[in-house]
């Protein structure tokens, strides 16, 4: 996105640069596989993501689920890597004009094309992760991130000699803001004084930024750091290493990029959810919903480090878990304000 | 004892170092009357070679071999953009915005070959900071400016080397001669098309060099479209330096400088303060100084000209 934003200010010929932006995009799409003439009855699924699938992160497990429906459903899968905003309507136009049954765009940045592209092609599934509007063939996909960050924050907070500890985002989506606030409420349970230094990129791709605003916060006294920046967060792995603080992963089991100074990681099984929604419209039981998966629904998780899960002690595990056993039994309502009003009326599956 | 301006300013030079190397090279570049808006094509194809080759070969060697590979790799693709422009006389903007796309392109696509669909979370070994003894220990500027990787030295010795090249050299005049007036230059006995090819290779060069410190001097890894508008940026700071070697370096930290103050300022923790602001900071400032500076700025004439001589 930055890119394309720079290559506004520079470009002189629009038309021309169009025709080239298209010839890249269909390149793109033909590289992907987004051509396959496939049998019109077959059940095809089709991904839309906002960065590269191999930032060990939010888009590589989006990946790892559309494989998983292709191996366990037999299904005909599409991936395609979005530039621009621009782009996420006329991307979701092609695979609804294709057929394909199910397209999920990975992301709340994709909802706003996915609504209004949904009423044309009715025989199309659109499911927006992160998303919280629904139409008669658009689902959301709300991923209760905020409860193991919730977790991780505990954590972070008594591991902390320092008292200080931070929260790098890439932008300020809602699912990240909502994650951050989690973590320092997690924080201040455990720990009531104990300052969070909360800093936003502006980019996901940026690992020397990431790296930069990594060492500020260890500047500023941060020595645990939480990361939701997919591959702009590797830099911040990078800075861990160098000034050996420890990190908390986001959205993948993100545990083994640095064995040891990530203690843990607050996973998103994407696999998982992504099935249980390419099932649903499979079987014809599809009904428009936001999706709540959360740790209940066993989608998040907050995986430890068994390298560094000694450094746990025993009474704050089990104070974490038994804000996990709350969380799942519904008992829990220290983040009821945060989140956003459809997530709630949202249904449970 | 270090201090929060210490880590400022460290920060501030960290930043500007790939983004002073591209713009050097741009500066060359267009100086002989080329732009090239590939240069963020290069800066990405000379990280993902300095990442490949610092991999295969490992060690202290394996970074220098990095910092080479890098080198040859922005020379390569910035050869296709040579052989359009300078040769074919393509339009210089449409052939870099293409070079551009085309490398964020195929370095996705490499890395996907080489390291699998869905990647892998890479650890290439960087070069570290190299304080030097003496100058390290001056107040303020001494942990800044000389407790840093190698290859940020190599800059303080190019910037003046290049400034004293572009004015007293021979070679230097032919070069500005090319980019003023290629008809003038080619009365003069220079070949401007020569020129023009040396001068976009060479700024491939530092663009390919400024790709490879970002894997391996400063993250340590490869990310697809980490360049992330570098290149773009280099090409501004090309035009806030005035087209000089110096102005160039000073544009670079300037920038460097405002980007340190923004990582700076979020981690202040000033909640109240929408983090948008912080993230415009870099961009409103150097648009305030080129607002400034334009009035006198001038760029080569023959700057992004198709036709090469009127005769």
């Amino acid at each position: 996105m930055l890119i394309s934003e720079r290559f506004s200010q520079t470009r002189t010929r629009r038309s021309a640069l169009r025709l080239l932006a298209a010839l890249g995009a269909s390149a793109l799409v033909a590289a992907c596989g987004g051509g396959t003439a496939g049998s019109a009855d077959a059940f095809r699924v089709a991904l839309l993501t906002p960065g590269p699938i191999s930032d060990q992160a939010w888009n590589g497990g989006a990946y790892a689920g559309l494989l998983a429906i292709r191996d366990s459903m037999g299904a005909e899968v599409s991936h395609i890597q979005t530039k621009t905003p621009a782009e996420f309507e006329e991307n979701f136009r092609q695979y609804g004009a294709q057929g394909y049954r199910l397209v999920v765009g990975h992301g709340f940045e994709f909802q706003d094309a996915a609504m209004r592209v949904a009423p044309d092609f009715p025989n199309t599934v659109f499911v927006c992760t992160s998303g919280n509007a629904t139409a008669p063939n658009l689902a959301g996909m709300n991923f209760a991130f905020e409860e193991a960050s919730f977790q991780a924050g505990m954590i972070a907070a008594q591991l902390s000699t320092s008292g200080v500890i931070g929260a790098i985002g890439g932008t300020e989506l809602p699912p990240v803001r909502a994650s951050f606030i989690a973590f320092e409420r997690g924080a201040k349970l455990v720990r009531p004084d104990i300052t969070v230094l909360v800093a936003y990129l502006g980019t996901w791709d940026d690992v020397a930024a990431g790296k930069e605003q990594a060492l500020a916060q260890i500047a500023r006294g941060a020595d645990i750091l939480f990361q939701n920046a997919d591959a702009a967060g590797l830099g911040i792995f990078a800075a861990a290493r160098e000034k050996n603080v420890l990190t908390f992963g986001a959205n993948a089991n993100q545990n083994d990029i640095a064995p040891d100074h990530v203690i843990g990681s607050v996973v998103i099984d994407l696999p998982r959810a992504l099935l249980l929604v390419a099932r649903e419209v499979e079987s014809g039981a599809f009904q428009s919903t936001v999706y709540q998966l959360g740790l209940r629904a066993g989608v998040v998780n907050l995986v430890l480090n068994p390298r560094l899960e000694s450094r746990i002690p025993a009474d704050l595990r089990a104070r974490v878990d038994s804000v996990g056993t709350a969380i799942i039994e519904g008992r829990f309502h220290d983040m009821d304000d945060v989140l956003r009003p459809a997530d709630r009326a949202g249904t449970s599956p | 004892m270090i201090t929060p301006l210490d880590d400022f300013l460290a920060a501030a030079v960290r930043t500007a170092t790939p983004l002073a190397l591209a713009a050097l090279g741009e500066c060359i570049t267009e100086r002989s009357g080329v732009i090239n808006i590939g240069l963020e094509g290069a800066i990405i194809c000379g990280a993902f070679a300095a990442t490949v080759t610092a991999g295969a070969v490992g060690g202290s060697s394996g970074v220098a071999a990095g910092f080479a590979a890098g080198a040859v790799a922005g020379v390569l693709v910035t050869l296709l953009f040579m052989l359009f422009t300078v040769y074919l006389r393509a339009d210089q903007i449409i052939t870099g915005t293409a070079i551009t796309l085309f490398a964020l392109g195929l370095t996705g696509l490499l890395y996907k070959t080489v390291y699998g669909t869905t990647g892998v979370g890479l650890t290439i070994p960087t070069t570290g900071e190299l304080p030097i003894p003496g100058l390290s220990q001056l107040p303020v500027v001494g942990r800044a400016f000389f407790a840093q990787p190698l290859v940020t030295y190599g800059l303080y010795l190019v910037v003046p080397l290049l400034a004293w090249w572009f004015a007293r050299t021979h070679a230097g005049l032919a070069l500005r001669a090319t980019g003023e007036s290629p008809d003038a230059a080619l009365a003069a006995g220079v070949q401007p098309r020569r020129v023009q090819a040396l001068a976009v290779l060479t700024g491939g060069a530092f663009a390919g060099v400024a790709g490879a410190t970002l894997v391996l001097a400063q993250s340590g890894t490869f990310v697809e479209g980490m360049s992330a508008g570098k290149g773009f940026i280099a090409i501004a700071i090309v035009v806030l330096g005035r087209w000089s070697p110096i102005g160039v370096a000073g544009a670079a930290l300037l920038f460097g400088g405002a980007s340190a103050l923004q990582y700076l300022f979020q981690s202040l923790g000033w909640r109240e303060v929408p983090y948008q602001l912080f993230l415009a900071l870099p961009y409103v400032l150097t648009l305030l100084v080129l607002a400034r500076a334009s009035a006198r700025a001038q760029a080569p004439a023959a700057l992004a000209r198709r036709e090469l001589t009127l005769g």
